[in-house]
């Protein structure tokens, strides 16, 4: 197996340890201290993000697997984001498909109910056959562990860009819930406990957190990846949620393994484990793989000797392997013996406190062009036929997104998803990100994905409270990488002070390269959950409505749609936070007094695309762009700013809007008409039919 | 109530809910239509005692032969999750008896509801639901997965065991309902009505 350790780090072991370790230790220091593990780059960065705040019950300092709110009742919700990148590159059905299992898994590790997953998919250019073969089997493996374990998909991202071409993200969100005072740490205080693995282990995804934690070679890599069982997954989840009254602590067995899983468990205490009593898929396993192996389906669980009985019981009801393989100790030393000779004796210390690196950020220099001289209608056609804009039914289709019957607002239906929880309450949530805007200004860039998921949450009359990030970057040895990766975090952590949503959990996934080294976008993505307060809006349109546009359109056209259409130009959009503030409590409070029909939030493709879609619903519209408040009179920055704080509302109350705006610019910009998928701009009337046709079945198409 | 810990006799009825019977991994319900559970239920079907099946459990009802006819792969090769209609052709089943409603509207979500039977006049006796459009055509653009007859739902003769690829369930309740529609529960009501 490759090991990835710097000679640096080797010396900093051998210096440690005042030995040369065995190959077996290696791997073990090797997966401990692996980027994937250890956030060695990223940890100074992510001590800034804001972590606490009145719903925080278990937030990112606590490192453990996933972060938890209350919502009220005695209830809170578990939150968890990651992603199976490199795996799903390799084998993208298994890649994808065990990523949601080790969601999963993750949130019954804090003893909750797993009640809801988002996927945020992006690949290169369709028109390549390979992006297609792994968009095709990356959702077909979402939905065969999704749909097999029950577990609804509510909604997501699709995106495309080609520098994703070899190296596609697979961003995978989930949702539990427990009670607040129910929640089972990952940890454990006291030597004496019992180490209980459950679930067989096999030869699949050896060495898997080191393999995540290097560029893709283009060699053969097929064993790192792991094998997907949702059966397997579906008797955990069951199983572990009838043992959380048993149990002292859960930890999945993920990224790393049982070295990993034992050791971070162990937290600072020692463990003794038998290599012999684990439970094998496949004979003759040498110890070095039992170690490493990333076999899914499988639980740690820290338990007291007494109730290790009762603990297997409920697993071996459905003939589930569950066996004692150790205990936790005082001694800080974690061994792993084999036919009884120590294969790994390492102190915890060592293992604990990987080497921390702040590497040199350099600024990227952009391209930016001159404002091109290009036909109107030309561009709107090609703005909201663009693959990023069009309907992705063809993907939640696949998916059993109201398996649980929880899921209020499905997908596709609005800018958020929203689903029941078990007090009545309903939580709105949301994933974005906005590669094109990150790699023209990392710091813009991370303020506006946190604003954009605000505003989304508020389109369905909800306000967020909190939020998880994945941070998806190159090499971070690389100056203009790390430059990104800082500059994101900073704007991240400042807009998630700003709305009040602290950052309870996060992941980060360097080394994201193309076979040529060159890394993709910049692609921070956050998941923002938040509660509705009052009423939700379930969209409707109807002829004779009012469009209204609520906040500022600036000439700002950089990192838009538009600009990645015809090319770079123009300003960077700022975002000004307080503007998103503003308009998403007059967008919540219109929800609330019955003002608003449909809430549509501006963002990707601009003002014309929050407009196609009441083209969508078989309707028209007619707009007087002189009515469209901007900075500057420049109709491509009126129709295709992206720029923040900005909805378009339906109503039939324009005048409510002008009276209960506080600081925020309303104007009436047009009418919803009843001449279908006719968009009348000024005295020119488009007919979009085509583009219509083109937005419900462009996916359809393509993929087959 | 866990599967092994069943006892039918304790029983009027049982429903088959949806999900993936043991991951569904040899062919949508056969490997749960081999269990000793399912005896059971065959054992509550023989007494004339309700028997009900729900996506999977429709899938499980065929593969032990509890009902007719076999349920293929979508015609498209894809799982598919979609809100449709549905004609109601048969009103002689536990769930459709006295149902003052022809055209109902809940969700399906499978990857393997494509109805078939090898005698089509059989399958037309024993067809309940036909996916429909909005006005109760069936046609071929309302079959979602290429279903013989676009059957959505079929019952034994005598009406006590049904299988239906829809989901009831899910449309139930006005709140998780795509426009607040709850015929799902009228379905459910028939159970009432047996009660009664």
């Amino acid at each position: 197996m490759k090991i990835n350790l710097s000679q640096y780090e080797m010396d900093l072991v051998r210096k440690g340890l005042g030995r040369e370790p065995n190959e077996a230790e290696w791997l073990t220091i090797d997966a401990l201290w692996s980027e994937h593990c250890a956030y060695k780059s990223s940890r100074v960065f992510l001590k800034s993000f804001p972590s606490t705040g009145e719903r925080v019950v278990m937030g990112i300092e606590d490192w453990q697997d996933a972060g938890a709110l209350d919502v009220g009742d005695g209830w809170a919700i578990v939150l968890k984001l990651e992603s199976h990148n490199h795996p799903s590159a390799i084998d993208p059905f298994n890649g994808a498909a065990t990523g949601v299992g080790g969601i999963i898994r993750d949130i019954i590790s804090k003893g909750a109910r797993p009640i809801a997953l988002l996927d945020m998919i992006r690949v290169g250019d369709l028109s390549k056959s390979r992006n297609r073969w792994l968009l095709k089997n990356i959702i077909a493996g979402i939905g065969f562990y999704g749909n097999s374990i029950g577990v609804p998909v509510v909604g997501g991202e699709l995106a495309f860009d080609s520098s994703y071409d070899d190296n596609p993200l697979v961003d995978v969100a989930g949702v539990g819930v427990v009670r607040r005072d129910r929640i089972i740490p990952s940890v454990v205080k006291e030597a004496g406990l019992k180490i209980v693995i459950v679930g067989l282990t096999g030869l699949d995804g050896l060495g898997g957190a080191s393999f995540a934690s290097r560029k893709l070679s283009g060699e053969d890599e097929i064993g790192a990846v792991q094998i997907a069982d949702p059966f397997a997954g579906k008797i955990v989840l069951d199983s572990t949620l009838a043992v959380v009254d048993k149990v002292e602590a859960i930890k999945d067995l993920g990224g790393g393994g049982l070295v990993v899983g034992v050791t971070e468990m162990a937290n600072g205490l020692g463990a003794v484990v038998e290599l012999d009593k684990i439970p094998l898929r496949v004979k003759d396993m040498k110890p070095e793989e039992i170690l490493v192996s990333e076999t899914q389906e499988r639980m740690l669980f820290a338990v007291k000797p007494e109730k290790v009985e009762e603990v297997c019981k409920e697993f071996e009801y459905y003939e589930y392997p569950c066996a004692v393989i150790g205990e936790f100790v005082k001694e800080p030393y974690i061994k792993f013996l084999y036919e009884g000779k120590e294969v790994v004796n390492l102190p915890s210390s060592l293992l604990l406190n990987p080497p921390r690196y702040i590497w040199n950020v350099k600024k990227p220099i952009r391209k930016v062009g001159e404002r091109p001289n290009i036909n109107l209608e030309d561009v709107i056609r090609k703005v909201v036929t663009h693959p990023d804009l069009v309907s992705k039914e063809w993907a939640y289709s696949q998916f059993d997104y109201e398996v649980g019957t929880s899921t209020v607002l499905k997908p596709g239906e609005a800018d958020s998803a929203l689903i029941e929880l078990p007090n009545g309450k309903l939580l709105a949530i949301k994933g974005d990100a906005n590669p094109d805007l990150c790699a023209e200004d990392p710091y813009e860039c991370g303020k506006s994905i946190v604003a954009e998921a605000y505003r989304n949450l508020a389109s369905v009359g909800a306000k967020g409270i909190g939020l998880v990030d994945h941070l998806q970057f190159g090499d971070p040895r690389k100056p203009e990488v790390y430059y990104y990766f800082v500059e994101a975090v900073r704007g991240i952590g400042e807009a998630a002070r700003f709305f009040s949503t602290p950052i309870v959990g996060g992941k980060v996934s360097f080394y994201n390269e193309n076979k040529e080294g060159k890394p993709i976008k910049p692609t921070p993505l956050v998941v923002m959950a938040g509660l509705v307060e009052g009423k939700f809006l379930r969209n409707k349109v109807f002829e004779g409505l009012d469009i209204v546009l609520i906040g500022l359109t600036r000439n700002e056209l950089r990192g838009s749609l538009l600009t990645k259409i015809f090319g770079s130009f123009g300003d960077v959009p700022k975002a000004r936070l307080n503007e998103d503030l503003l308009a998403s409590e007059l967008v919540i409070r219109a929800i609330n007094e019955d003002k608003a029909f449909l809430v549509k939030d501006v963002n990707r493709g601009g003002l014309i695309a929050s407009l196609f879609q009441i083209l969508i619903k078989d309707f028209g519209v007619s707009i007087s762009t002189k009515n469209i408040i901007s900075d500057e009179e420049d109709i491509l920055a009126k129709l295709f700013s992206e720029n923040g704080g900005r909805f378009i509302v339906l109503t039939n109350d324009a005048e409510w809007f002008m009276r209960s705006s506080k600081g925020i610019h309303v104007s009436v910009i047009g009418k919803v008409v009843k001449e279908s998928r006719r968009m009348r701009l000024d005295d020119t009337v488009i007919d979009l039919n085509k583009e219509v046709d083109q937005y419900y079945n462009f996916l359809y198409e393509v993929m087959g | 109530m866990k599967y092994k810990d069943f006892d039918p006799d304790k029983y009027k009825a049982v429903v088959l809910p949806g999900g993936f019977s043991f991951g569904d991994y040899l062919r949508a319900g056969s490997i749960a239509a081999s269990t000793e559970t399912m005896k059971k239920v065959k054992e509550m079907s023989n007494e004339g005692k309700v028997v009900i099946g729900i996506c999977n459990g429709f899938q499980i009802l065929v593969e032990s032969g509890l009902l007719e006819g076999a349920l293929l792969p979508n015609l498209s090769l894809r799982f598919i999750s979609k809100w449709v209609y549905l004609k109601v052709i048969r009103f002689d089943t536990v769930l459709t008896r006295g149902l003052n409603k022809t055209i109902i509207r809940m969700p399906i979500a499978h990857a393997e509801g494509r109805y078939y039977h090898k005698d089509v006049e059989r399958a037309k006796s024993l067809a309940v639901m036909q996916y429909s459009d909005e006005k109760g055509q069936v046609t071929p653009h309302a079959n979602p997965n290429g279903s013989l007859l676009n059957i959505a739902s079929i019952a034994n003769e005598e009406g006590n065991v049904i299988g239906m690829m829809p989901h009831p369930e899910r449309a139930s309740f006005k709140l998780t309902s795509i426009d607040g529609s709850t015929d799902g529960l009228l379905l459910f009501r028939g159970l009432r009505r047996l009660e009664n």
